[in-house]
């Protein structure tokens, strides 16, 4: 009989201590930061720098490109390759949809040189050293305007994963990406009516398979319906836990029933255009809605070793309707 | 000592990797009380809706000592969540417990988004004195009533239904208590999202059982970071005759 009172306590011992908003169901042997403390520093993050994430181009033509569960470890040739083709193709901005990196200090040192040296790539094609303040860069299109190196930004968005929360993997991530909860629009303006319109990008924190109560408070409080007054022509959401599963054999978390709802309805609410999901390593297209639904396929050299499509171009064009399209990477995973 | 770290990696593991069915499993019908039927109250706080709470009700007849049929209903306010289901069982004795072969079909109503969900589900439960596990498929799907119309709707790929509930006490003693490891719940069915949590029963006055569990329900793979999103008392009251 003292065996079941011992099990009884270990049991609600269990229980109570898996309960706390602190810990999770594993947070004995695994620890990081919950989405509750993330989605709070991205918050301050983001209204910090709210301005400084927005978009103006001239032109209201543009494309971007989308990759994910790049899973950097010491072979980085996929994510080179996606800055590359970017580069190349002259997109506008990256988005990547988490698990960037597999979570070690050396990985992330790693990624961080890859986004410094594209950067540098991004600045040599787009700037021109300022003839007056070597120190500055002016750009191409617009040479009256003048920036430090620091105050340019490398217009590369990323979503958090779980890959990259655990070992304490956000304290490396945010060092990096700061905030993991944020939207900016791209303002354009049309060519025929002069008109100011904006595309609106949106980027969730769903890397614990859960929003969380604080980013599902900020949503309902409006937070990411972005400027008054602007007519938003497409929505973009960016998250790295997947809304739907490609096939039954598919046991990658996806969101529990609830929060599948309230994120579909607001999906529809903000009227997305496309909704690009990552996590389960596996490429699905549908449509709920009016939505279009796209999850891709892992970009890393582990999962995915031989070339493949595995990055989706989106391309907005002037008279405001897109297109997308799938994008072949050519690099082979290095034999180990 | 050694006893009380055998209990304690016991109950750690079977919080680790098990589930169970609601109510410490189905239980054999006992040959004399044909009617079954018994009412729960709910509370508990979810990340997307706060606190909630509600109340389910049931009603079971065993046609024989093998067939049996019934109905659930279920209204969670807060979710403004309400659900009713249909149900047909077959029992097949064992030497050493039973196996239930059960079908469901559900109908939930997700009201605060618009969503109608219908769920077909087919299990296996073997229950033997101790232990009770479930393995079946669930074809799940739903659609939208929103301001575009009734959508089309999306059929999930077939989901795996799995659990496993653990009895401190054979299972036919007038009270118990167990652990759960689940992938769903009395009126949903999750992919790889786990229920954990710890169930009882005990005895009441003239054929009524007292019945309840507490359930913690993470989001996220628990091979991964699962993250708290819902916790939930169920307190309920069972009556045969």
């Amino acid at each position: 009989m003292r065996t079941h009172y011992y099990i009884i306590a270990a049991a609600l011992a269990a229980l109570v201590f898996t309960s706390c908003e602190k810990v999770s169901p594993i947070g004995v042997l695994v620890s990081g930061t919950a989405v509750e403390d993330r989605v709070k520093m991205s918050h301050l993050y983001y209204q910090q720098y709210k301005n400084e994430l927005e978009i103006k181009i001239a032109d209201d033509e543009y494309t971007f490109i989308v990759g994910g569960d790049s899973h950097v470890t010491t072979d980085p040739g996929r994510m080179d390759e996606m800055l590359a083709i970017g580069l190349q193709n002259n997109d506008l901005l990256y988005a990547h949809l988490g698990d960037i990196a597999d979570t070690k200090a050396e990985y992330y040192i790693v990624l961080d040189s890859l986004i410094e040296e594209a950067k540098k790539r991004y600045i040599n094609k787009y700037y021109d050293v300022d003839k007056n303040n070597p120190d500055k860069y002016t750009l191409k299109s617009d040479p009256q305007q003048s920036y430090l190196y620091s105050e340019i930004t490398f217009p590369f968005f990323p979503v958090v994963g779980n890959h990259d929360l655990t070992h304490n993997g956000w304290a490396l991530w945010s060092n990096i990406f700061h905030s993991s909860f944020y939207e900016f629009p791209v303002i354009v303006t049309n060519r025929e009516t002069g008109a100011v319109e904006a595309d609106r990008f949106i980027f969730l924190d769903t890397a614990s398979g859960t929003m969380g109560q604080e980013q599902i408070n900020l949503i309902e409080d409006g937070v990411l319906d972005g400027s008054d007054g602007i007519r938003y022509r497409h929505t973009f959401v960016f998250s790295h836990t997947n809304i739907f599963r490609p096939s039954s054999t598919q046991f990658a978390s996806t969101f529990p029933r609830e929060e599948t709802f309230f994120l579909l309805n607001q999906f529809v609410h903000w009227n997305c255009s496309i909704v690009f999901c990552g996590h389960v390593h596996a490429w699905d297209e549908r449509e709920f809605e009016g939505v279009t639904y796209l999850t891709l396929d892992s970009m890393s050299e582990r999962n995915s070793p031989e070339p493949g499509d595995y990055l989706v171009r989106v391309h907005v064009k002037n008279d405001g309707s897109l297109t997308w399209e799938k994008v072949h990477m050519n690099y082979t995973a290095k034999k180990k | 000592m050694k006893k009380l770290l055998l209990s304690f990696l016991m109950a750690t593991a079977c919080a680790g990797i098990a589930y169970a069915q609601a109510y410490c499993g189905s239980h054999a019908f006992d040959g004399q009380h044909r009617n079954e039927v018994q009412g729960y109250i709910m509370a508990g706080n979810n990340v997307v809706t706060d606190g909630f709470g509600g109340f389910a009700a049931s009603y079971r007849r065993h046609l024989t000592n093998r067939w049996d049929v019934g109905g659930d209903f279920q209204a969670q306010f807060g979710k403004q969540l309400y659900s009713f289901d249909v149900m047909a069982g077959y029992r097949l004795p064992l030497k050493y417990g039973n196996i239930f072969f059960d079908g469901f079909f559900h109908y939930n109503r997700y009201d605060k988004w618009g969503f109608n969900e219908t769920i077909v589900n087919l299990s296996a439960i073997w229950e033997s004195p101790y232990v009770d596990i479930r393995l079946g498929e669930s074809y799940i799907h739903y659609q939208r009533s929103g301001h575009r119309g009734m959508s089309d709707g999306y059929s999930e790929p077939l989901t795996l239904t799995f659990g496993i509930g653990v009895n401190i006490r054979h299972r036919n003693n007038p009270w118990n208590i167990g652990l759960f490891f689940r992938n769903y719940d009395d009126f949903y069915y999750e992919n790889w999202n786990i229920n954990w949590g710890v169930r009882f029963y005990a005895p009441l006055p003239r054929r009524m059982r007292l019945f309840g569990e507490f359930n913690v329900r993470p989001a996220g793979s628990i091979s991964q970071l699962a993250s708290k999103y819902e916790g939930s008392v169920k307190l309920g009251v069972k009556y045969n005759w």
